[in-house]
């Protein structure tokens, strides 16, 4: 098997039930090595808890998903960088102090662990912060801070959910150059995103994810062929828009509230 | 990958923890507040003290003219001439004279001194100072008596007497408290520790939480991981502590013995019975990781630390409830009430330290105790694992141990 095809992902039959409530149902996918890959779907449609299951935070109902055919395990040998959906630093420590620890706990050597940090630091406008505290950082400098940790130890594989969540459009452009320049480098990257401009741009193949049911899976390309070569954004809004088959027609995909209106006249 | 024996990464938070600790001002400034506490406290006592004995003196040698009436015939004659005072013959000619101001004081001694007052009639020098007619009229009365009476009977009624008791057991010297000083210090350290360090053991894992740092952390280290890690720094931290605490109060103990009149400890009377401290110090470590499990746990299942707070009263009642029956655990061993106080585990640290420094712990009950505390202990450790690793991305929610099991 090529380098390009071999699996760094494989999820097979993944089941998720809180409780009573299943909220993933027998999903399968893999991830290639060396390709960006676009986890995609709406609010609550089970992206964070599959990415959760992956890095062992959940332990899943049923099914297996693996990391380098392994379940993940943190002291095993693939490198990952991951950037959570909920997002924050030791608010009361020093940056680079927050910075060596992250990069210690990813196997890095202090040394080493220092060294990316100042190097990191200075190439985002950061140097003369490194004794600040995380809380005196702006919103911006803290998500810097946070970006840098989540690829400072040259991860084979990143994980990002919903990456561009909250920032500023500075540091969108920075997260996309650093995810474009590990695609450069080979890195592996699987991505939650609702910027669908984003994943054209980045992505080679997605699954787009419902209510834990894989709606699509394959190449971008496939994926906008099966829908005449619509964009992405009207594809997604297509399987997500939560607007029924009447108004839809009406409204061509945009959501409108003469159709509300016309229920509530119904209803009268 | 080779196995770690605290886990991978345990060396990395274990540092982490402890240094980022030491480098806080609060750390420094909560340590060393106590042993400056301290020494303000003895050192505003011993002000006072000083004070008040220069006052004592200054109002002793202060001369003022006084009156006397004795009914009750007690007051030496030698007594009232060295004192300077004059006698008068009635109240009413003493008190014409103070008021006339001929006179500073006069007192009036009733016939029956048991069941009658002494009368104190005086020029009014302010709120503090008149309190020294009285001090010199109680002073007429005591000299005047010792004066009639034998050094013996004037110890006795002092209870000046000293006593030496010896107590022997098995043939040989025993003193009950003295044995119970080196394996009591154990749980005098137990209180201490969870009544100060408490609070912090409970934060320990909510600060992931509270911060949203929590799901990162997981995807490089094992939940139990990282509370051990957190746990063992926190030991070493209070190790730190104490020491720094215990050289300080030493030091100042040292230089100051004399000048505050100290009482000398000797130390080499303390009595060593190595079986005793050995088991109140197994003891102690077993408790001390079953309650630091349980804060840890109780920290793990809330979100923010001020939720985690409003809990921090069960486990301290839980220590400080068999207090109450502190007799009893001494003397009333075999009733049912203190073998459950004994045998619970979060109530059997003080039970178990107690009962055994005072040496009425039988070797059955030890090894009973010891292991109800350390499997207990591993039972939480795992639960406290386990809510944190589940409740780690609960950022807003109480989790409960229902909810925990039922999400595997």
């Amino acid at each position: 098997m090529s380098r390009e095809t071999k699996n760094v992902i494989e999820v097979k039959n993944f089941v998720m039930r809180f409780g009573d409530k299943e909220v993933i149902h027998d999903l399968s996918f893999a991830v290639k090595r060396g390709e960006t890959f676009g986890f995609l779907g709406s609010n609550g449609s089970g992206k964070t808890t599959t990415l959760r299951a992956l890095l062992g935070i959940y332990e899943p109902t049923a099914g297996e998903l693996l990391i380098n055919e392994q379940k993940y395990d943190v002291a095993g040998n693939t490198k990952i960088g991951y950037l959570p959906e909920e997002r924050g630093l030791y608010k009361k420590e020093q940056v680079l102090d927050v910075m060596i620890y992250f990069g210690q706990l990813k196997g890095m050597t202090r040394a080493a662990a220092s060294d990316f940090s100042l190097k990191y630091l200075a190439k985002v406008g950061l140097n003369g912060y490194e004794t600040s505290r995380i809380d005196k950082l702006s919103g911006g400098q803290q998500q810097k801070v946070q970006l840098g940790i989540t690829i400072m130890n040259d991860p084979e594989l990143l994980i990002l959910d919903e990456p561009t969540k909250g920032f500023d459009p500075v540091n969108q452009r920075l997260l996309m150059d650093i995810i474009l320049d590990l695609q450069q480098r080979g890195t592996t990257v699987m991505m939650v995103t609702h910027q669908m401009d984003e994943v054209e741009k980045l992505c080679d193949r997605v699954l787009l994810l419902k209510d834990g049911i894989a709606k699509e899976y394959g190449t971008v390309a496939s994926v906008r062929k099966k829908y005449g070569g619509k964009h992405m954004e009207d594809i997604f809004i297509k399987i997500y828009g939560g607007i029924d088959g009447e108004n839809e027609d009406e409204t061509n995909g945009h959501f409108s509230l003469s159709g509300l209106a016309k229920s509530q006249k119904r209803k009268k | 990958m080779k196995k770690k024996l605290f886990g991978h990464n345990f060396a990395v938070v274990y540092r982490f923890e402890v240094v980022r600790t030491l480098k806080k001002k609060s750390f420094w400034v909560t340590m060393l507040a106590f042993p400056i506490l301290i020494t303000a406290v003895f050192g505003i006592a011993f002000y006072a003290g000083n004070q008040s004995d220069t006052a004592s003196a200054n109002l002793a040698k202060e001369k003022f003219s006084i009156g006397v009436t004795d009914n009750s015939n007690v007051i030496s004659g030698t007594i009232i001439k060295q004192t300077g005072a004059t006698k008068i013959t009635d109240k009413n000619t003493g008190m014409a004279k103070v008021k006339a101001g001929k006179l500073d004081a006069y007192f009036y001694y009733p016939k029956n001194l048991a069941k009658d007052k002494v009368e104190i009639y005086a020029k009014n020098v302010g709120i503090f100072d008149n309190s020294k007619y009285q001090a010199v009229a109680q002073s007429l009365l005591q000299s005047s008596a010792l004066a009639k009476t034998s050094p013996e009977v004037v110890a006795i009624l002092g209870s000046k007497i000293n006593f030496d008791v010896q107590t022997f057991q098995d043939g040989k010297s025993y003193n009950p408290m003295m044995e119970m000083i080196a394996p009591g210090v154990f749980l005098v350290l137990f209180y201490l520790i969870i009544a100060t360090f408490g609070g912090q053991m409970m934060n320990a894992v909510v600060e992931e939480k509270e911060n949203r740092v929590s799901e990162m952390i997981l995807t490089t280290i094992k939940a139990r991981t990282l509370i051990i890690g957190k746990i063992f720094a926190f030991l070493t931290l209070i190790l730190i502590q104490m020491l720094v605490i215990v050289s300080l109060v030493a030091i100042a103990y040292l230089l100051l013995r004399n000048n505050l009149n100290l009482p000398s400890f000797a130390l080499s009377q303390i009595p060593l019975n190595p079986g005793r401290i050995i088991t109140s110090f197994i003891i102690f470590m077993a408790a001390l990781l079953l309650y630091s499990g349980l804060l840890v746990a109780i920290g793990a299942a809330m979100p923010t630390a001020k939720e985690a707070n409003q809990f921090f009263a069960i486990p301290m009642l839980l220590i400080f409830a068999p207090l109450y029956v502190a007799p009893m655990l001494i003397t009333s061993v075999k009733t049912p009430m203190i073998s459950f106080l004994t045998f619970f585990p979060f109530t059997a640290p003080v039970p178990l330290m107690l009962r055994n420094a005072v040496g009425n712990l039988t070797a059955i009950e030890t090894i009973i105790g010891f292991s109800i505390l350390t499997i207990t202990a591993i039972i939480i450790f795992v639960i406290a694992a386990r809510l944190f690793q589940t409740g780690a991305v609960e950022y807003s929610k109480k989790l409960s141990l229902k909810n925990v099991f039922k999400k595997k």
